[in-house]
């Protein structure tokens, strides 16, 4: 095998590296929706704590964080912690979806835990999560005034989501 | 004390390892035999120390210490035992255990093993072992240690996953990973070889069965991964082209290659070059493989351990190790010549093409692995390549393979009888495409090029194999024509078995890819469906408890013309500590066919989603696999020539 030939695998991987360097510290998580800069699609539901009506409307006005969770799911304990710590900087409505969920062990749960949700939509059959493209819980939406999706984040949000995500994002709001 | 005992023991392994790559500089203080016995001394330490450290693991899990982290989060109390036997290599700390576990064992196969190559060559192989070693051990004490504390201790573990409670996964991660990890055999040995810059036909005759070894491990390992799937996921498919399988694929492709790359190497002294640049390529394509799994760049949306610290450490290493052996084998490789004129026969010029379409497969599914990487890395935004890709990829190189195969076989290293090969070849070849015709005009009423195309091949490969393994044995010294065919030497009888077990892995293939029957209903309770020419009744569905999931059994009999056959339990399994929900799929399984029935989700009071696939010819899969194997092992361990006995009763 000639030399020229001999060098074409260093080639070769090295381009490869580069590729696998580059996209070792992106999220794999972040999936672009297609529905962001599209509002958040119409809803009419109940409340999961007291059956009250709540529809799409209801939530339009100030931005807000939209969470997909469930009592049943490890994840959203995980990242639970984070929706309390940004709750109680009083900054940012969070709204939650209760996604198939048994309500009494949704409300236990949140007993049990602390509730940083303004309101909770209980969406049992997952019809709203359906609408709103979610693979599974937890995923997390952030939402303008207008009520346009403004950002996704698919698995638990980690400490730095509002630091990175929200406030960056809520800015000129 | 199990912490301590532990890390103290991986520790020692690590400076053991350390000076066992230390070795190779040596070279012009410590002469040959001592720098040998060095290596061999520090090898069987390591390999003994490793495995105490991996005894101690196992001990954790079977006595429910959940004051080791590891253990916390991958087992639990109510955990079958046998499941938390296997929950040692559930997760990543575990398996990368593993994985140094066996690279020292193989390592120690070396020293054991390797009598006929000289003792320069054994003890720079050893040397680079050791820093093989010295990596993965630093990687687990500094970043994924099994033997990590919690506190404060949890009453109970998390769990094992459920997807990974089977019985298939039992065994599949150490058959894959003692496949995988064997590459470093040819690896170690191709560096040696540049390394000295001499090169031996005999070394490469020893280095062949350590190949064929690891090639061996590595198809047990994926045939039973795609068991496993086909069972336990529920929805009939046996290969997703998921990014994981791929990681394993690629070496599979590569090690191929590098078998019959070797076996030109060793009988007519060419190709030594590229063996030895395949040999660098399969162990660089098994650490990819490691990364992309256990970086978590390429992970499915819900996988939620993703770790970019592991992943650069093993980037930089992957770095550090392939670079550094490409480069050595571009200042190098011009040395490694044996003939320097030669002519090419037919039988070197179709390994040649095999060879150069197994690298070209093996490439493009790297391009389709890697591409959503580099789409997104050039901001052309995430795009995944799907099965359609690979899929024609995969077909499009295959079948000239497959179509070479026969040839091949027939051809010999010198004076082939070209006209006598043509004529034969043409009126097997002549024969399989009837068979395959009539076969699909009577039972499938269709004609789908492609599987028509395949299916020929197929049938060409098996007979042209039969065919060649009774002409030898016709000519051969017993009467018996059984006898012969054990007498014949495990070089011929691993090339045809392993080529038959190709035709029929197509088989199963391409008419359970095709004419898979496959219906996704609404049953009420007392109804029935026919599938094919099955009457299948849905009868009721029961709960079942048990240790640590709670399940829904679905019961469903089988009839065939109003005789009963058989009853199916399908399972949808409810783990009490994950809260995931397992469908457990009932297969009836005979010669030509399985019946696959799958409990989807409950509508109301008695109805029920029902997922029931007919696939004939599955079953051919796993014979494929099978046959493969049994080849791959006649090679190790068949006779090296024909005996002594057999020329005698001539």
């Amino acid at each position: 095998m000639t030399r020229k030939i001999s060098f074409l695998p260093i080639a070769i991987f090295l381009i490869i590296i580069y590729f696998l360097f580059n996209e070792l510290n992106k999220d794999p998580t972040l999936i672009p929706s297609p529905l962001i800069g599209k509002p958040v699609p119409k809803f009419i539901s109940q409340t999961l704590i007291n059956n009250s009506k709540i529809t799409n409307n209801d939530l339009i006005g100030k931005p807000y964080i939209l969470n997909v969770w469930g009592s049943w799911c490890y994840a959203c304990s995980i990242e639970h912690d984070y929706f309390i710590d940004i709750y109680e900087k009083k900054t940012i409505e969070i709204y939650g979806l209760n996604y198939k969920d048994d309500r009494n062990s949704a409300i236990q749960w949140l007993e049990k835990k602390g509730n940083p949700y303004r309101i909770s939509i209980f969406d049992n059959f997952g019809n709203i999560a359906i609408d709103l493209g979610v693979y599974g819980a937890p995923e997390t939406f952030l939402v303008n005034k207008s009520g346009l999706i403004i950002h996704k984040h698919v698995g638990p949000i980690d400490k730095n989501y509002y630091e990175n995500i929200v406030l960056p994002n809520i800015k000129n709001e | 004390m199990i912490t301590e005992i532990g890390n103290f023991l991986l520790s020692i392994a690590t400076a053991l390892s350390f000076c066992m790559f230390f070795v190779i500089f040596t070279e012009k203080i410590i002469n040959v035999g001592s720098r040998l016995l060095f290596c061999k001394l520090f090898i069987h330490l390591i390999t003994f120390l490793i495995f105490i450290s991996f005894c101690l693991l196992i001990s954790a899990f079977l006595t429910d210490n959940f004051s080791l982290r590891y253990v916390a989060n991958n087992s639990n109390i109510s955990l079958d035992t046998i499941y938390k036997f296997s929950a040692v290599w559930g997760a990543h700390e575990g398996s990368i255990l593993l994985w140094v576990l066996i690279l020292s064992l193989w390592g120690s196969g070396v020293a054991l093993l390797s009598k006929n190559l000289p003792k320069t060559i054994v003890s720079d192989m050893l040397a680079v072992m050791g820093f093989l070693l010295l990596f993965f051990l630093l990687f687990i004490l500094l970043s994924s240690n099994p033997f990590d504390r919690i506190f404060p201790v949890p009453l109970n573990g998390r769990d094992l996953n459920p997807l990974l409670q089977d019985p298939g996964l039992i065994i599949h991660p150490p058959m894959l990973y003692i496949g995988y990890v064997g590459t470093s055999i040819p690896f170690i040995f191709a560096i040696a070889i540049l390394l000295n810059g001499k090169i031996n036909i005999t070394w490469l005759s020893w280095l062949r069965k350590w190949v064929i070894c690891s090639w061996v491990f590595l198809t047990m390992g994926i045939s039973l991964g795609s068991w496993w799937a086909y069972h336990e996921l529920g929805w009939g498919g046996w290969w997703f082209w998921d990014p994981v399988e791929n990681a394993s694929f690629m070496p599979w492709l590569s090690i191929t290659a590098l078998m019959h790359s070797l076996i030109v190497s060793e009988k007519r002294g060419i190709f030594i070059s590229w063996s030895i640049l395949l040999a660098i390529l399969t162990f660089s394509l098994s650490l990819l493989g490691t990364f992309l799994v256990r970086s978590g760049i390429l992970v499915s949306v819900h996988a939620f351990a993703n770790d970019p610290e592991r992943g650069l450490y093993i980037l930089l290493f992957l770095t550090l190790i392939i670079g550094s052996s490409l480069l050595l084998y571009f200042l190098r490789s011009r040395y490694l010549v044996i003939k320097d004129n030669y002519s090419i026969s037919s039988k070197e010029l179709m390994l040649l093409i095999n060879n150069l379409f197994l690298t070209i497969t093996t490439f493009a599914i790297l391009l389709g692995t890697l591409y959503p990487l580099i789409s997104s890395s050039l901001d052309l935004g995430k795009i995944s390549v799907g099965a359609p890709y690979f899929n024609f990829i995969f077909a499009s190189m295959m079948l000239p393979i497959v179509f070479l195969m026969s040839p091949a076989i027939y051809s010999g290293w010198q004076n082939t009888n070209y006209k006598y090969l043509t004529k034969k070849l043409s009126i097997i070849l002549f024969y399989s495409i009837i068979i395959s015709y009539i076969f699909l005009n009577v039972f499938y009423q269709t004609d789908i090029f492609i599987v028509f195309i395949a299916l020929s091949l197929a049938i060409f490969t098996i007979f042209s194999s039969v065919m060649k393994i009774l002409q030898i044995t016709k000519n051969g010294a017993s009467k018996n024509i059984i006898k012969n065919i054990f007498l014949l030497p495990g070089s011929i009888l691993s090339n045809l078995l392993s080529h038959i077990g190709i035709g029929v892995l197509i088989i199963g293939i391409t008419i359970s890819n095709y004419y898979s029957i496959q219906k996704e209903v609404v049953m009420k309770k007392n109804t029935e469906i026919t599938i094919k020419d099955t009457t299948i009744r849905f009868v009721n569905v029961k709960r079942k408890i048990e240790n640590n999931y709670s399940s829904q059994v679905g019961i469903f009999d089988a009839f065939s013309e109003n005789n009963y056959l058989v009853s199916f339990f399908p399972e949808k399994r409810t783990y009490n500590i994950q809260k995931n929900v397992m469908t457990e799929a009932a297969i009836d399984s005979s010669f030509f066919r399985d019946i696959y029935i799958a409990l989807g989700e409950n509508l109301s009071e008695d109805s029920w989603v029902v997922r029931i696939y007919y696939k004939p010819y599955i079953q051919f899969l796993w014979y494929g696999a099978a046959l493969m194997i049994l080849g791959g092992l006649f090679g190790i361990f068949g006779r090296n020539k024909l005996s002594q006995n057999a020329q005698n009763d001539s």
